[in-house]
This record gives structure tokens, sequence and C-alpha cells, in this order.
């Protein structure tokens, strides 16, 4: 085991995206533009291939592959077998000494830095090109041995019935599965959710957004519930703020989530002081001008520690904001401003 | 007593106006010859109030309008720029919501304004002035000043916005498409399109074509235009004929000769113009039919909208079609303000001071009803309400004297400050990224190829190429020199020369952008034209074969 597969985040940029995956290259790159990430470390896609050659695992996949490839375009059932062989085989080979010890040690050295033995972590999966949704990601994950065991359940999950269907629609080979994991400690959240640095409904440059929820931000994601939602002047930093009326929360339980209600009192209670949002629009305008793009971003705010050092960020990337036709006009009026620059 | 200034406050002086700025431009295509004074008065004050008032309203990032003088019957113009960053800024936030009806209904905008100012010519051409009392010949007058005053803010308003959009839509071609304003192709694009000073045109047209059907044409060949009406009037078809001629006159004759001055009569005065006109589609013969050349044109431009469409990436084609029918109605307000703002505005003004000026005749105060135009609002309403106390004859005396000598002696180009030198001065034209600067008043400038061996390069105003005799014209006066087949050879020409083009070839002319007149009325009638000449109107000389290849910028003089 001589080439290196695992990475603190800190030791990533945006350029790593093929080694480690794109959630790990940017989180590292988050942690160099100084956002707060939760710490945690990134399995790379080697050792991804290094698992599945010493095992034998990719020889045995390769060769189921070869014999069935051909019945599974457009076969559901099939790819629904295939899914389930695949990752049988991959669930039942034990990840060779070294690589866990690699993995322990580096778990190990997460629990000193975190001060918690046994720090809950969750193994994300790292995908080098998107594939949204197609693979697992285990949260709550406790001690060393289970950690070994949910990295090789996210290897397996580059074979989930939906990756499969998806690399046959996309041509890509299927023995190939690029995917690296993400390792992080959980952070408990009092509430979560994101931001966008420009309005997605006009394309209006000059605001941002911010929507939020009690608890974990994935009921934000969802739009199952009305979060409350800050729209913030990036010039003047004016904040015109509407509650919603936030009814149910989402929160981690084992090793997923569940829905519960939200406390009666805290309903149409605000889930972020104004010095949060404040400081959230601040780092938000940092990577903004970084990228130079408007970004959409998701946060969390734990419990503890004090502010400003319970913000937590997971997640940056370009926003999508569609240009819309009844919006035409307001960006020929920009474009007009040109006229005046030349 | 001491005598006013021509336009009180506005006269250039030298010594406080270079301070201000270095370089005043002579607007040629206006104030060539000198105007009359009370012309001079309204036009420097209005047009002045207007394009402050339209970039105000507009709140244009980089340009608060233009400041006029005033100097021996010649306007001379410089840019207010808006001198902070951050006050560009402030001006720039505002004005991306300002520009937005403008995006959004600009036809609904623009007959908006059209139905307003025709409301008030209305109200002024309801007052019989032979009949009207005093106070009510003075009340109108007033209201004319009112008028003129509000056409200015309408016209400045509604051209800088059209402006801004025009020249985005050229940069947008240039980016995406790769052609700009002195292509072939971005001609085609905005052209072939329906617009009042045509109506007009087609009208004229068709009173040829009844003419024809009712035995009047000899009439029309056998007489010169000034006499074609007393030779109508001798037969029953000829009186007919006249009446329903007159009628139209009474709607769109509301205009001179020249566009920018009120000493020459109205159509609805003397339509001897007009006639001449109809006399000229007549002399082109029977086969002659406007409106296919109107639908050649909107069938080369539908073929060009294809072409540059193809050219703009699939996702930006949205947003650039907008942008292109938005472009293509810029043509359309150019021509027609013309009509419904300056020409008939104009016509009113001379309507109402001619009104007071007969009234004057008759009390004693003056000895014609065109001195009134020797005179200001001010004397205006010295006399106005008890004629018959007043001498006014030693002002318009005085006046008239220095008018006939400003004619003899052209006025510079610019007035410029002393080290200061033109070029320089257009530099600064430029930067302000003014749009009617840059469309109206620079344009681009001709780029000399000595491979081609022209004898004088200009740019592409509207595509083609054509042969054919010059036919120098500096006045309007001239324009029934024409004859059919000529090249037309001009310093600029005006929306009142618009019928002439139907029997041209082709037209060179010394000054001009891609709004100009010229150039838009080139491109609606297919034929050549090449701007920005220069010295066109010396090194042609009537009479001499030229080529002209608008495409090139070229012209040939074929026998020197």
């Amino acid at each position: 085991m001589a080439e290196k597969w695992i990475y603190w985040f800190d030791e990533l940029r945006t350029t790593d995206n093929d080694m480690v995956g794109k959630k790990c290259a940017n989180l590292g790159e988050m942690v160099h533009l100084g956002m707060r990430v939760p710490p945690g470390f990134a399995i790379s896609v080697d050792g991804y291939e290094q698992f599945m050659e010493t095992t034998g695992a990719g020889a045995e996949v390769r060769k189921y592959l070869e014999q069935n490839q051909d019945d599974l375009v457009n076969k559901v059932d099939k790819q629904i077998e295939a899914s389930r062989f695949i990752r049988g085989v991959i669930e039942s080979r034990p990840m060779p000494p070294d690589m866990i010890q690699e993995l322990w040690s580096h778990y190990d050295r997460l629990c000193e830095q975190t001060i918690c033995e046994d720090v809950p972590v969750a193994a994300r999966s790292s995908g080098a090109v998107s594939m949204p949704g197609q693979m697992e990601t285990y949260l709550n994950v406790c001690g060393k041995k289970n950690l070994a065991d949910k990295v090789v359940q996210v290897w397996g999950s580059a074979f989930t019935t939906r990756a499969i269907a998806f690399r046959l629609e996309q041509g890509m080979a299927l023995d190939k599965a690029p995917i690296g994991v993400a390792v992080l400690k959980m952070i408990e959240a009092r509430c979560a959710g994101v931001t966008l640095t420009v309005l997605p409904t006009t394309g209006d440059l000059s605001k941002i957004v911010v929507e939020g929820n009690w608890g974990l931000g994935e009921s934000v994601v969802s739009g199952e519930i009305t979060p409350d939602s800050f729209v913030i002047d990036k010039q003047s930093g004016e904040i015109v703020s509407t509650i919603g009326d936030k009814t149910k929360m989402v929160v981690y339980k084992d090793t997923g989530t569940c829905i519960i209600n939200v406390p009666e009192d805290q309903q149409t209670c605000a889930c972020l002081v104004k010095e949060e949002i404040e400081e959230i629009v601040r780092i938000a305008k940092m990577v903004e001008a970084h990228f130079d793009t408007p970004q959409d971003m998701e946060w969390v705010i734990a419990p503890d520690p004090p502010f400003p050092d319970n913000i937590y960020w997971v997640q940056t990337r370009p926003a999508k904001f569609s240009q819309k036709k009844e919006d035409t006009a307001e960006y020929l009026a920009e474009l007009m401003t040109r006229v005046f620059k030349m | 007593m001491k005598m006013y200034d021509c336009v009180p406050g506005l006269e250039f002086d030298p010594e406080r106006d270079f301070e201000q700025s270095p370089a005043w431009f002579l607007d040629g295509t206006h104030s060539v010859p000198p105007w009359t004074p009370m012309f001079g008065w309204f036009w420097i004050n209005f047009c002045r109030h207007g394009m402050q008032y339209g970039a105000e309203k507009l709140s244009l990032p980089t340009v608060k309008g233009w400041d006029w003088r005033f100097m021996n019957g010649g306007g001379y113009l410089t840019l207010l720029l808006v001198n902070s960053e951050e006050e560009k800024q402030r001006r720039e936030e505002k004005f991306r919501k300002e520009i937005l009806p403008f995006i959004q209904d600009y036809e609904g905008l623009w007959k908006g304004y059209v139905d307003e100012i025709l409301g008030l010519y209305e109200n002024l051409k309801a007052l019989d002035l032979d009949e009207a009392t005093n106070i009510e010949l003075l009340d109108n007058f007033e209201e004319t000043i009112n008028t003129c005053r509000r056409m200015w803010e309408i016209h400045m308003y509604m051209m800088y916005g059209t402006y801004t959009a025009y020249i985005l839509f050229e940069n947008m071609c240039r980016e995406l498409a790769g052609i700009d304003d002195t292509s072939p192709l971005f001609h085609n694009l905005v052209s072939g399109f329906d617009n009042k000073v045509f109506q007009v045109d087609r009208r004229l047209w068709e009173c040829s074509k009844r003419a024809q059907e009712d035995g009047l044409a000899d009439i029309f060949l056998e007489n010169e235009p000034a006499n074609i009406a007393a030779a109508l009037a001798t037969s029953e078809k000829g009186k007919a004929f006249m009446k329903d001629f007159m009628d139209f006159m009474n709607e769109d004759g509301w205009r001179m000769q020249r566009m920018s001055e009120i000493n020459l009569p109205t159509w609805v005065e003397d339509p001897t113009p007009a006639l001449g006109n109809v006399k000229q589609f007549l002399l082109k013969g029977g086969d002659f039919n406007l409106d296919e050349r109107r639908q050649q044109n909107a069938e080369k431009r539908e073929a060009a909208e294809k072409e540059v469409l193809a050219k703009v990436p699939e996702e930006q084609r949205g947003w650039f079609e907008q942008l292109m029918r938005l472009a293509q109605k810029c043509g359309i307000f150019s021509e027609e303000h013309d009509h419904y703002l300056d020409l008939y505005t104009h016509a009113v003004m001379r309507r109402s001071a001619l009104g007071v000026g007969r009234r004057w005749v008759k009390a004693g105060a003056i000895d014609d009803p065109e001195d009134m135009f020797f005179l200001m609002p001010d004397e205006v309403r010295r006399a106005a309400l008890a004629p018959d106390q007043f001498n006014m004859r030693y002002i318009v005396d005085r006046r008239k004297a220095e008018w006939k000598e400003w004619q003899k002696t052209p006025n510079p180009p610019a007035l410029l400050k002393e080290g200061f030198d033109l070029d320089q001065a257009m530099g600064v034209l430029v930067q302000s990224n003014d749009p009617i600067a840059l469309k109206v008043v620079v344009g681009a400038m001709p780029e000399v190829r000595p491979e081609l061996k022209a004898d004088l390069y200009g740019t592409c105003g509207s595509p083609g190429m054509a042969e054919g005799t010059a036919r120098v014209i500096m006045t309007e006066d001239e324009l029934h020199l024409v004859e059919e087949g000529d090249i037309l050879v001009a310093a600029t020409t005006s929306p009142s020369w618009t019928p002439i083009f139907s029997m041209i070839k082709g037209v060179i002319v010394d000054r001009g952008a891609s709004l100009s007149h010229a150039a838009i009325v080139g491109r609606e009638y297919g034929i050549p034209v090449v701007m920005n000449v220069f010295e066109g109107t010396q090194k042609i000389k009537s009479g001499q074969r030229v080529k002209v290849d608008a495409n090139l910028g070229t012209v040939y003089i074929l026998d020197k």
C-alpha cells in the first residue's frame, strides 16, 4: 500500500476532482477559502480501486458484467438483479488489513481532533462525475469497525440500480466507478438551510437569499415545508425577512434521518438571528467573489460551540438560475448599460 | 431701448463658454444655412431642454444631455458628461429600471406619445387665427411654445432610449454574428418596414395613379410644379382632384421643405412640392410599383433574420431575437419621429406666428407677417394684446440685416478653445458613449483602402452598387433638378427629401451614421448609400458619371 489514498480536506483543492470526487474536492476548496467545514477526510478513487483489485471483487464484477452486459440494456429487472449481485460481491469482501490500518489511523486522528471517542461521522459518496442521488450516504457512523463496513457499502453503492441504469444511458463503462468517499464529523443541527447569491426566480444579482429551517437542511432542500426566507441586499445589507410556518423538521436518527414535528412555540420563530445571517452573507459574498459566479450553498448551525464557530458549510456550487422569458427585459436592460461602458 | 440677444442667456460667449467646455460643435444637419432668430430661439431653448430631460429621465449613466449655444444663426453643442464613477454607478442603477418601458412595450410607449402630441396640435389648429381675439392669438402662441417644449421632451427621451437599444443590437450582432452596421446583411435586418413617412409617400404615389386614371396626367407633365394647381382648377375633374388632394395635405401636409426652419411654406399653405412629387411618380411611368419594392425589402429582411439567427448560439437566441425586434423599431421611430415631432411642430409654430403676424400687419406694427421670424417670444408678448400701439420694425430690420449677414459666411464647424484640436474634441464625443452623438453626429469613420483606387471612401449606409449621373444638391430648393436615375450627392438629407429617393439610383452624403435619414430611407428604397465621405459635395460636380459600391464604401468619379 505505497500510494496515498486518504487525504485531509485541507490537502485538497477543486483540481483534485478526479482523484477524490467532486464533494471531497469541493470541501477542500472550501477549507482553503476559510470556510468552516465539518472536520474529516477523503478516501480517493484509488482507494476504491485498490480495494476492488486486492480483494478480487473487481475481477468478479467484470466477469459478471461481461456475461450479462447485453441483457442489461433497458431491462430494469436485469438491472436490479445485477445491482443485488454486484453489491453482494463487494460488501462480502472485508477491507484488506493494510487499508483498514490506514483508515483507522485517520479516524483516530479525527477523534483526537474533535475530542470525542468514536466520533459519529457521515460516510458520503463523492463521485468524480455528477451522479445525483445514485449512490448511498450513511449517517451517524460510530466506531472503527462500523466505519470500515460503511465505507465498503458506499463503494458498493456505485452499483445501485439507478447508478447502473444511468451509466448505461450515458454510454459510460459499467465496470468503472470513479467514486470517492467523504468521511466527516456529524454536526448536530440547531437549524440548517441554503444560501443563494442570486435570486433564482429573477436572476437579480444584487440580492442574496437565505432559507432555513430547524433541524437538518434536507427539509429546506426538499421543499416540503415553508422555510424562513431572508433576502439581503448585497450593497446595503438590508434584510427582508419572511418567517415560514415551520411545522416539521428533519433530525438524525440511528444511521439515517426522520421527520418530526417542530414544537409549537418554535414554528413561527425565526430560525436565524441577525448576526448569524450577517455572518452567512459575509462568507457567501466572499465565496461568490472567489468563484466569480453566483453560488448555491448549504450551511448548518450547530447548538455549540458559540457563534460564530457554530456555523458550518457543507456545500457550495455554481447556482442555477434560469433567465426566464419574463426576465429577458431585465437582462436586456442590464446589457444596455454596457452601451455606456465601451 | 436695449435690444435683446436672439436667444437670451444662450448666446455663445467665448469667455465663459470655453471655461465650461473647450469644444462646441456646429449642428450642421439642422443649422446650415443659418436659422432665422425665432426658429433659433425655439431650437436652442427646447432641443437643449429635451436632451437634458431625456438623459435625466432615463438616467443615462455617462451623459446628462447636451448644452447648446446660439451663434450667428448656428446651433453649437457640447456634451454634459457625468464626472464621478460613483455618480455613474448611481445613474446606471436607475437606468436599468427606466429603460424597461422601451423593452417591454415599445410600440405602446411610442403610440402614447404620438397621441399626446397630435392632441396638442389639434388644440392649436382648432383656433381660427383670422377670427380670433388678440388674447386668443397670444394664448395660441404661448401654447405653441409649450407644445414645442413638450415635443422636444418626447423627442429626446424616445431618441435616447431607442438609440441605446439600437447600439446594443449592433454590438451584439458584431459579437455573436460577426456583422456590424456597415455590413449589408445588417442593413437588410433593419429595413423593410412600413412607417408614417412611407405612408405619406405611398399616398402621393396613389395620387399619381388617380391623376392617370382621371386623365389629368398631361396637366402634371406639361406644367412646372408651381403651375399645376392653377392648371387643374380649369377642369371639373381637376377641381375634384385638388379638393381631395388638399384634404390629404390637411392631414399629412404639416411639414416644410426644410425640416428645421419655419420660413418656408408648409404643404398646407402651398402644395407645390407635393404636386411636384406626384409629377415625379408620373414621370416614372405606369409600371413603377412602390408596394412591390417594399415587399422585396421585407422578403430580404426575413431571409437576413434567418441567416443571422442561425449564427447566434441557441441559448442566446431568445433575448437576441427580442433585441432584434426592438432594434427594427428604432428605424421606424427614426423616420416617424420627424413626421410627428419636428416637422409637425415646426409647421404649427409657423402657423401660429403667421397668425399673429397677419394681425400685426393690419395693426401697423410690422410690414410682412413673415417678419415675425425675426422676433422672439418676449417681443411677441410686448405687442400681442395691443399691436396698434407698437412699432416693431426697428427690431425686425436690425435682426433681418444680421440674418442676411449670417448667410454670407458659413459658420465654423466647431468652436475650439485655444490649444484644443478637432481630433481631441471628437475623442470626447466618442468617449461620452452618448447614443445620439454616436448614431447621428459622428458615425463610423471610413476606412481608406488604397488598393480599391476609389476617389472617395465612406461607410455603407445602405447596401448595393449603382452607376449614374451625379446630382449635387445643397438645398431643398434644388430638389427639382434631380432626374430619374441620378446619383444624389448631398451634405446630408432630411425627411422632406424622401420622395426623390424613388427616382434616384444611389446616394453619396458627406456626413451620416447608420440612423441618419439618408441611410434609413436608402435601405427602405433598396438603393445604395455611401456615407461619411466628407468631401463628396466638393469633389463631385453635377453631371459627372459616378459609380458607388456601398458594400465597400467606395465612390468612383468616372469622367474626371
